[in-house]
């Protein structure tokens, strides 16, 4: 066991504050001169800001084939785009449902993610006939039991869909488990959390 | 006749060497060049980034745009649908301009 005497505890206490009080310094350095990005100032009033626009630029709102909006605008010289985003970094989609959807209640017995062998075939056929490209598995939960364990089951279950959908040959290009995170519905009655209980196939042409 | 034609042709030149010095408002929601036209009508098609990953590309003639393909919870869409670095679908379709290649 280590052991430090008040007078060590003392020196370290001191050392580790003269190391704090140095780091501000040394970040300081760094954003000096000769390195980009913190020390450029964006003033609203530069030559690009003198035009007949006076510097506003009104995007329009493009879908995407997967029916995602961006925003587009064009200048008249170039043209600019960029996705559209939540505050908390979601994409704005229209038509979100997935492609596949399964109940979990009906592939899986409670806190399992074994799938019933008389359901495997029918999700292998859902992957046989799907037209999609690839796809990507996401597991979700309701919300009892802890965060932790919601986790890790929603992401078992999504792998053993995955798992079928590789062995009649389908492209899964990611798995995941998403818990009780992402509910569809309220958790506060039985037939909502029924809904948050389930695994998607997101499709991707 | 004739001087009214001129003078239209005029009055058409002039409206359009006027927008061009003065520049455009402030509304950049549409094309405004040889094939006018909103830019909700961009024929996109995809372009795959050397990680692999997906990006919806749309030539508009003189324009390009270019923006991250995202599933509903934001991540990147990986689709493999072409190798690193290559494109699939019509991305130019959209647009009568020919590019130099």
């Amino acid at each position: 066991m280590a052991y430090f005497s008040k007078a060590v505890r003392a020196g370290i206490g001191a050392a580790l504050i003269a190391l704090t009080a140095a780091l501000p310094v040394a970040a300081q350095d760094l954003s000096g001169p000769g390195s980009s990005g913190s020390s450029q100032k964006f003033s609203r009033n530069t030559p690009s800001q003198q035009g007949r626009d006076r510097g506003q630029y009104i995007p329009g709102i493009a879908l995407t084939p997967d029916g995602c909006e961006v925003w587009v605008m064009d200048d008249g010289a170039e043209g600019y785009g960029d996705n559209r985003l939540t505050r908390q970094g979601m994409p704005i989609c229209h038509d979100v449902e997935p492609c596949g959807l399964l109940n979990t209640d009906q592939f899986f017995a409670t806190d399992s993610y074994r799938i019933k062998s008389q359901h495997q075939s029918r999700i292998a056929q859902f992957f046989r006939s799907s037209t999609a490209f690839a796809f990507v598995v996401v597991g979700h939960t309701d919300s009892r039991a802890s965060d932790d364990y919601n986790m890790r089951l929603s992401y078992n279950r999504a792998l053993a869909v995955a798992k079928i959908g590789k062995s009649v040959g389908a492209r899964i290009t990611d798995v995941r488990g998403m818990g009780e995170r992402f509910p569809v519905a309220t958790n506060a009655t039985k037939e909502g959390m029924a809904r948050n209980r389930r695994v998607e196939i997101l499709c991707f042409e | 006749m004739k001087n009214y034609i001129a003078i239209v042709s005029l009055v058409l030149a002039s409206a359009c060497t006027d927008e061009g010095l003065r520049g455009y408002p402030a509304d950049k929601t549409i094309d405004r060049g040889i094939d006018s036209h909103p830019l909700t009508d961009l024929q996109w098609g995809i372009h795959i980034d050397p990680d692999g990953c997906d990006h919806w590309m749309a030539d508009d003639g003189f324009d390009g745009y270019y923006v991250a393909r995202l599933d509903k919870y934001g991540k990147p869409v990986c689709s493999g649908v072409a190798p690193p670095t290559y494109t699939a679908g019509d991305f130019k379709g959209g647009s009568p301009i020919p590019d130099p290649n």
